[in-house]
């Protein structure tokens, strides 16, 4: 049953790392409020799903709507939230000043939910068994965890088909056009904010389903569960795997998560010192970021780019010809280099 | 007499105390190959930048094909049928040299999200077409072999004729050429020359900055000069050499190098 939960896990944060990558891989930005909506998302689901508080503990709304529907308009607010923050940072701002923006956002957020009981309850958070189907199906925990792995994985495969399909599209084409160059973007009719909000609220709406997924997955939501870290992780994830190849980004998640993460606690720990395994998890997390930038900056598997196969007129003798200093494909570079020596030669007469 | 397609009028711009470009006002017409010249900071690229809608300028007026411009995006003008180069070329660096002018041929407001999902097969059926048209302007400018590389591996030469097929490939009505002919050798230069013409005998307007006063003397019917943000002259090129305004701002430069 460990390792059941160790690859529910990994399957939930691929998703996320999905959802992540088309706004970080495809579309260049470094969003810190992605973590957020996660959270949000999770928030979201709990006060829907898990009905009225019992004092002295309190959140809003309380309902207690079927889970499928809870986690549909859980990914509403959360895309909604998305679209305020997207709406201002994505407008003029790139770069360190996008994540700077987001990380405000973000911690903004967190200082809210965690100072302001009434929204989530504070601190402590909120928390509930949603088991959806278990009474019904008559399922035993451990057979319901099994059933909750298979609904992760098939969500995670349906994630996989949309974004793949999605990655060789004209949109995701235009996207990383715009990650490329946004101002040439612009020169050929592209418009860049709507372009990169478009997919911004995308992967907001894929966190908001992990969030969701989280909840029922862990059946308890804390400020403690959503620190900066996480992201970073997520990040790292997608870095190992290949920014911009959804392939890569999930491989990356289950290489981050359960090869990482989980075989380091059986890290022999000392006794007197707890702590160093979650301290060793860290540095080799911060150890692969950089061994992966350094020997393959574009993951294991590349991002890529899409292949045009009909019509194959030239073979690939095209490659720059030596003798020309402008590099033009062979045939054309012997035409003009002869009407070159040409022109030098009756300029030297 | 044809009518003009670009009517720039009293186009003013400051950045903080300069003043990039004071009362500019000039008019392309329609079919011509026109060169706009003159000395480093005489306002070319901004006037270029302002035209494009990459710019606001403080006061003036741009209309091209009678609809004005000021105030628009970018990519509102692009799809309006005006395309403008960079003084660099801006190639999409990590997209193959097919993405990058297909990108350009299916010039949309934006290719939609939702469709891109749920009729993936259809888009891509439409799409043939369009690489059946790019195909073939990837071999007139000797690109075809390398259609499916990325950008970035191009170099600069293939860089330059990769910006020119991009431009063909959108079937503009006006062009803008931003120093077309920089750091270009004298084997691609003729290329360019023969890619300018093509553009104009196939009906369209371009316009041309640019330094290089051979270039602009071969391709160009009628020159604009610039100096201090004002236009100074305009004619053809034979006629700007008896022009002492001219000759004092630039061409007396030129002269002394030769």
């Amino acid at each position: 049953m460990y390792w059941v939960s160790v690859i529910t896990e990994a399957g939930i944060f691929a998703i996320l790392a999905l959802g992540l990558d088309v706004v970080w891989g495809w579309g260049g930005d470094f969003d810190l409020a992605f973590y957020g909506y996660l959270a949000l998302g999770s928030y979201m689901t709990f006060v829907l799903a898990i009905g009225k508080p019992t004092p002295p503990v309190e959140y809003i709304i309380g309902w207690r709507l079927p889970v499928p529907v809870a986690m549909l308009a859980a990914i509403v607010v959360v895309v909604g939230l998305a679209a305020i923050i997207g709406a201002i940072a994505l407008r003029n701002l790139r770069d360190i000043y996008f994540a700077v923006t987001t990380l405000g956002a973000v911690s903004a957020l967190y200082l809210l939910v965690e100072n302001y009981t009434p929204l989530f309850d504070g601190y402590n958070g909120v928390y509930g068994l949603i088991n959806p189907g278990q009474t019904l199906l008559h399922l035993t925990y451990n057979g319901y965890r099994l059933v909750l792995l298979a609904v992760v994985l098939l969500l995670l495969f349906l994630a996989y088909l949309l974004v793949q399909r999605l990655s060789r599209s004209p949109f995701g084409r235009m996207l990383r056009a715009v990650r490329e160059d946004e101002r040439a973007a612009a020169a050929y009719g592209r418009q860049v904010f709507f372009t990169k909000y478009r997919a911004y609220l995308f992967g907001a709406a894929l966190a908001g389903l992990t969030g969701g997924l989280f909840a029922i997955f862990i059946s308890a939501f804390n400020p403690s569960a959503w620190t900066p870290q996480e992201l970073l992780v997520i990040y790292a994830a997608i870095l190992v795997g290949g920014r911009g190849n959804p392939r890569g980004v999930i491989l990356g998640v289950f290489v981050v998560y359960v090869g990482f993460i989980e075989l380091t606690r059986f890290l022999p720990s000392p006794a007197s010192r707890p702590d160093f395994g979650p301290a060793a998890r860290q540095v080799l997390i911060g150890l692969m970021i950089i061994l992966m930038l350094r020997f393959r900056p574009a993951g294991i598997f590349k991002e890529r780019p899409g292949v045009d196969t009909a019509g194959a007129p030239a073979p690939l003798e095209a490659a720059p010809a030596g003798d020309d200093p402008g590099g033009l494909p062979a045939s054309a570079a012997a035409r003009d280099t002869a009407r070159g020596r040409q022109r030098a030669d009756q300029g030297g007469t | 007499m044809a009518t003009a397609l670009l009517e720039i009028e009293n186009l003013t711009k400051s950045f903080g105390g300069i003043h990039a470009v004071r009362q500019c006002t000039f008019a392309v017409p329609e079919g011509q190959v026109v060169g706009l010249i003159g000395p480093n900071g005489a306002g070319k690229s901004t006037v270029v930048d302002l035209v494009s809608g990459f710019g606001r300028p403080d006061s003036g007026s741009v209309r091209f094909a009678g609809q004005p411009l000021i105030g628009r995006r970018p990519d509102v003008i692009s799809r309006m049928g005006l395309i403008r180069t960079f003084q660099t070329p801006r190639e999409w660096r990590n997209l193959t040299v097919m993405d990058n002018v297909l990108l350009a041929r299916r010039r949309f407001a934006s290719e939609s999200l939702w469709q891109s999902m749920t009729h993936a097969r259809r888009i891509r059926r439409e799409e043939e077409a369009d690489r059946g048209a790019v195909r073939a302007i990837l071999e007139r400018f000797g690109l075809a072999g390398l259609k499916n590389e990325l950008a970035v591996r191009l170099s600069g030469g293939q860089k330059r004729l990769l910006e020119f097929a991009r431009i063909a490939a959108a079937e503009p009505r006006l062009i803008i050429l931003d120093e077309p002919m920089g750091g270009v050798n004298p084997v691609l230069g003729i290329r360019i020359g023969e890619a300018v013409g093509q553009f104009a005998s196939d009906g369209c307007t371009v316009i041309v900055v640019e330094h290089n006063l051979p270039f602009i003397e071969k391709t160009c019917g009628e020159v604009i000069v610039m100096d201090l943000g004002e236009v100074i002259a305009q004619g053809p090129f034979s006629g700007l050499r008896d022009n002492p305004r001219v000759v004092e701002a630039y061409l007396g430069m030129d002269q002394s190098h030769g």
